[in-house]
């Protein structure tokens, strides 16, 4: 049949509107539809039971409760435990996010072990007889701080340094009606997030800073001073030097110091944290014991202060920074090293912090994927002991520090969380708090299988209080002032602080809004002539690097707010100065 | 032609099929092994609803063989002694952006289980999962006429409708 | 549709947030982030491109030192009560306000993009997707089941934790509560601020604390002349800190030109 022109477009017409009977249209509007909801790649959450598992958050020395909410095993949120006798249930944005610790993009996968253990054990024997072998330990009071202790004690010349912090006093809020901080972040990461909450309505909060940071904002009285003159300040409060003195160095007034030094002497227990020249009032600082470790433990180093090492003495050089703690700037620690190829080794999960400087960096697990301890908190007037559990698995590859270090120095161990564990029980005081049952118990109670059982799945043990009044002065390097360097650069550094590394999370907080200024950014007033966002080249006395710039009307000028990554902290020394171009 | 290919080939090209892994006699269990449907779909504490069962539930019977069938044996060899979950295509799996809460039809509204999901609990082998090509979602519950077996919207809103259940979007969505 | 709907007791869940108590920490930020499985920031992503359901913002009183005060106020969608304006003028009817809650819900999955919405909004607190989200390798496997992650072209804001709403629901429903109840459930930013700023609560319900704190002399809401009727109350004793708030004719306040 020879069909034509017409007929066909008859039946294509007839068939248009005979299909339009039949499901077929309509069917692949609506799943077009559909399909154009569940898009490629976007990701689908894991299905699967919700489970709750616990633990503690080694981030940072608070070691805040953590109630993780796990799709089976996996966490997927992390919240606090309510009714925690040191943490009362709060967590900080950190700690919030620390579960996706694991996937960080830059994380360290992998290291040359084999070679670095080659190294450390070539440069021990090929120590001179005044050349050490130094141990560096950002967060000492660990369980594996003891480790490192005996290992260095096991080698003829090892060396345990840790900034000083002397875990044997502790703060007492309670007690202090006033608290005189010199910069130091009370109200925003210092101490026990969830004790500081709770103790504050009891303490006037007095802040002494250059810049308001969040804890200026919300003290009761903020003084805003030159930076590098709130030693000064804290001198004129000692009776060091005269009002007159440091009211011209701060930029205040004499009649206002008069009028704090007053109200510090009729309003106490007084609280100085950040200046180790005024002496806290004996109540608010507190003795406090340590807590228990096994006798055969007690035969391990001291722990030294960087300085009291000869320069150029250190051969081998080991640092365990898989537990963020007090930065020492490399130049303090450079100049330790002996001049010709000293060894140095870090155990890093980051290439941004020590691991610029070292030979080898070793790779190691990450919160929430580590056992470890951690040490009490400064603001916990009671010896403490918890455990973050793991609640994923590290991947393969991770090194331990502790058992590096011991085999390094040939010194034989064991389950050391759970030998401690074991010391703890055999003392037989204090108080064991679980998390699931929010129960606590007498320690004397619970068996030594359960114990470590309980520590494992969620819980604490809190010493019972020492209750003497102690008259030490707090002193940690890392919050002390300094007065300001001599220099011509134009800037005076403010340095801020964040957890660092932190999850990609964060960005929420550093860059999609300005809440928090992100690591390795600094902020000047708007007068500085740069612009927002601008790249540009931060310089002091101790070199130069790349940061990004945010204006804030809030910084003086003259200042510059520097939020500390480590290589930002390299170059900052207490009191220094800085100039920032464009580049 | 245009009827024909519309009504007849066109559900054919659409739907992709996919036998399940394991062929299940719902039948069998019921009857022999007594098990209602609670038995192994059950509701967890929080009262979020199970699914499919874990491997460890069939372990519980068939850790060793009960029966002679080959069917048994290649199942205890594949999955229950190397404890390998079987990759289950749930006719019913809702899409991501609903929540669905068991919960609240079987327990509040004391719904049965057949009411959607048919006489699944009396058949005697698994259907091969059907899989709309385009929006790749199944294509039904279990089709028994009447029952508001679909997978669209439109089929759970009619019961909703009936019952006056309909308040906001973010009920059914997440 | 809702005309032949059950009879049930409708919540009206809302806040009050004690701006005296925030301390910007950022910790609601965050904790949202990972309940709505928000993405982290695309690298082109700015303040103004990012995606923050509650945002905090940095306020102050217009002085200078010594005078000058701060404040920091977390703001998330408002869930207006009275002629709610996302609702009126999206196209696509893909926000409503549930009667039985008086949360105002998004559906992202019903969006088309036009923005209309957050053109809307009083409070810029509609945020869009300018693109595909993007977790890094392993990190999608903490991603939250209760929420639907989005696409990009979409609009999504708060919805005062829903998946946290539906766990409580299912839980209620197989303890054998009956429906016509509201449930009792905590959002995310709530159960993550450490001070405790954030109170959440049925504002229906006289005697919970939220209802018994918003009807206080010092609650007050944002931009009140509007009278969208907003759900989230804020608290502070600070009279600058309403003032602003209330968000003034400029000039109406005593106000210093800085830099």
């Amino acid at each position: 049949m020879k069909t034509n022109r017409r007929e066909i477009l008859m039946f294509a017409g007839g068939s248009a509107v005979g299909v339009l009977f039949t499901p077929a249209p309509w069917r692949l509007i609506t799943d077009t539809a559909l399909w154009s909801e569940n898009w490629p790649g976007i990701p689908a959450p894991a299905r699967g039971e919700i489970r709750a598992r616990f633990t503690n958050c080694s981030l940072c020395t608070a070691g805040c409760a953590v109630r993780a909410r796990c799709v089976g095993d996996q966490p997927v949120q992390l919240s606090g435990v309510s009714g925690h006798p040191l943490s009362h249930g709060a967590l900080c944005p950190f700690g919030i996010v620390g579960h996706q610790l694991p996937y960080l993009p830059a994380r360290v996968k992998e290291g040359p072990v084999k070679e670095a253990a080659a190294a450390v054990a070539d440069g021990i024997a090929k120590c001179g007889l005044t050349e050490y072998v130094a141990m560096l330990d950002p967060r000492p009071a660990r369980t594996a701080s003891w480790t490192y202790r005996r290992a260095m004690a096991a080698l003829k010349n090892g060396r345990y340094v840790a900034p000083s912090s002397d875990t044997s006093i502790a703060v007492d809020l309670s007690k202090a009606r006033t608290v005189l901080s010199f910069g130091v972040p009370v109200l925003d990461g210092w101490g026990t997030p969830g004790n500081v909450n709770v103790a504050r309505a009891g303490f006037r909060l007095i802040q002494v800073e250059p810049v308001e940071s969040r804890t200026a904002s919300m003290a009761d009285r903020w003084l805003r001073v030159r930076p590098g003159s709130e030693d000064a300040l804290a001198q004129a409060l000692a009776g060091q030097i005269s009002h007159a003195a440091a009211a011209d160095a701060a930029g205040l007034t004499v009649p206002e110091i008069a009028a704090l030094a007053q109200e510090l002497e009729q309003n106490g227990p007084v609280l100085v944290l950040g200046s180790s020249r005024l002496a806290s009032t004996a109540g608010a600082v507190v003795a406090r014991r340590e807590t228990p470790a096994p006798e055969e433990w007690k035969k391990a180093a001291p722990a030294a202060d960087l300085a009291s090492l000869p320069d150029r003495s250190v051969r081998v050089l080991l640092i365990d920074e898989s537990a963020p703690g007090g930065y020492l700037p490399w130049n303090a620690i450079e100049k330790k090293l002996v001049a010709d190829n000293p060894v140095v080794v870090v155990f890093a999960c980051s290439r941004e912090g020590y691991a610029r400087h070292a030979n080898y960096v070793l790779p190691v697990g990450v919160y929430p994927e580590v056992a470890e301890d951690i040490p009490p908190a400064i603001d916990s007037v009671a010896a403490t002991f918890r455990i973050a559990a793991p609640l994923v698995s590290a991947p393969a590859g991770m090194v331990r520090p502790e058992a590096f270090v011991a085999a390094a120095a040939g010194l034989a161990i064991g389950d050391t969380l759970r030998e401690r564990a074991d010391a703890i029980h055999k003392a037989g005081r204090g108080t064991l708090f679980t998390y699931a049952d929010a129960k606590s118990q007498a320690l004397k109670d619970v068996s030594a299988d359960n114990f470590w059982k309980a520590l494992n799945a969620g819980g604490c043990w809190i010493d019972e209080p020492d209750s003497k009044p102690s008259a030490a002065r707090l002193t940690t390097v890392a919050s002390e002032t300094r007065p300001a360097e001599e220099s011509e650069l134009p800037l005076a550094v403010v340095l801020t602080h964040e957890l660092t590394p932190g999850s990609p999370l964060l960005s929420k907080v550093y860059r999609e809004s300005n809440l928090r200024l992100a690591p390795g950014r600094v902020a000047l007033n708007p007068s500085c002539g740069l612009d927002e966002d601008a790249l540009a080249v931060f310089e002091t006395l101790l070199g130069k690097c790349r940061v990004g710039v945010t204006l804030d009307a809030a910084i003086p000028p003259g200042v510059v707010q520097v939020s500390g990554s480590p290589a930002l902290m390299d170059l900052c020394a207490a009191g220094a100065r800085a100039k920032v171009v464009r580049v | 032609m245009a009827l024909g290919a519309g009504w007849l080939a066109f559900p054919r090209v659409l739907y992709r099929s996919r036998p399940e892994p394991v062929n299940f006699s719902h039948k069998i269990h019921a009857d022999k092994a007594g098990a209602k449907c609670e038995d192994c779909h059950s509701f967890r504490d929080d009262g979020t609803f199970a699914g499919m069962p874990a491997i460890d539930k069939c372990a519980v019977c068939h850790a060793a063989p009960m029966g002679t069938t080959a069917a048994e044996k290649n199942f205890i060899d594949d999955y229950v002694t190397p404890n390998r979950e079987p990759q289950w295509a749930a006719y019913a799996r809702q899409p991501e952006n609903v929540s669905f809460s068991h919960a609240a039809h079987v327990k509040r509204a004391k719904m049965a289980c057949e009411t959607c999901h048919g006489n699944t609990g009396t058949s005697d082998n698994l259907r091969p999962y059907q899989i709309d090509r385009i929006s790749g979602y199944s294509r039904d519950i279990w089709k028994t006429p009447g029952t508001p077996h679909g997978m669209k919207m439109a089929d759970c809103v009619s019961c909703h409708r009936q019952k006056g259940l309909e308040h906001s979007c973010l009920d059914c969505h997440k | 549709m809702t005309s032949a709907n059950k009879q049930i007791r409708a919540a009206r869940y809302g806040m009050t947030i004690d701006v005296d108590r925030c301390n910007g920490c950022g910790a609601c930020m965050v904790a949202c982030s990972v309940e709505n499985n928000v993405p982290p920031a695309h690298e082109g992503a700015t303040d103004r491109k990012g995606l923050t359901w509650i945002r905090v913002y940095k306020v102050d009183n217009g002085e200078e030192y010594p005078d000058r005060r701060t404040a920091f106020v977390p703001v998330m969608c408002q869930h207006c009560g009275n002629e709610t304006p996302c609702v009126h003028v999206c196209p696509q009817q893909a926000v409503d306000i549930d009667p039985a809650t008086g949360v105002v819900g998004e559906m992202p999955q019903r969006c088309l993009g036009c923005r209309y919405c957050m053109a809307a909004c009083p409070y810029h607190a509609r945020y869009f997707n300018w693109w595909d989200p993007a977790w890094p390798a392993g990190m999608e496997k903490t991603l939250n089941p209760g929420v639907t992650p989005r696409m990009r072209g979409v609009v999504e804001k708060c919805n005062l934790c829903h998946g946290r709403w539906h766990a409580a629901k299912e839980a209620a429903a197989a303890a054998g509560k009956p429906d016509t109840e509201p449930v009792d459930y905590i959002p995310a930013c709530a159960e993550a601020c450490p001070t405790g700023a954030i109170h959440f609560g049925d504002l229906n319900d006289p005697a919970s604390p939220v209802a018994m704190e918003a009807a206080r002399a010092e609650s007050f809401r944002l931009l009140e002349k509007l009278n969208t009727q907003p759900k989230i109350y804020y608290r502070s004793k600070k009279d600058w800190v309403r003032e602003i708030a209330a968000a003034p004719q400029p000039g109406a306040r005593k106000e210093k030109v800085h830099a």
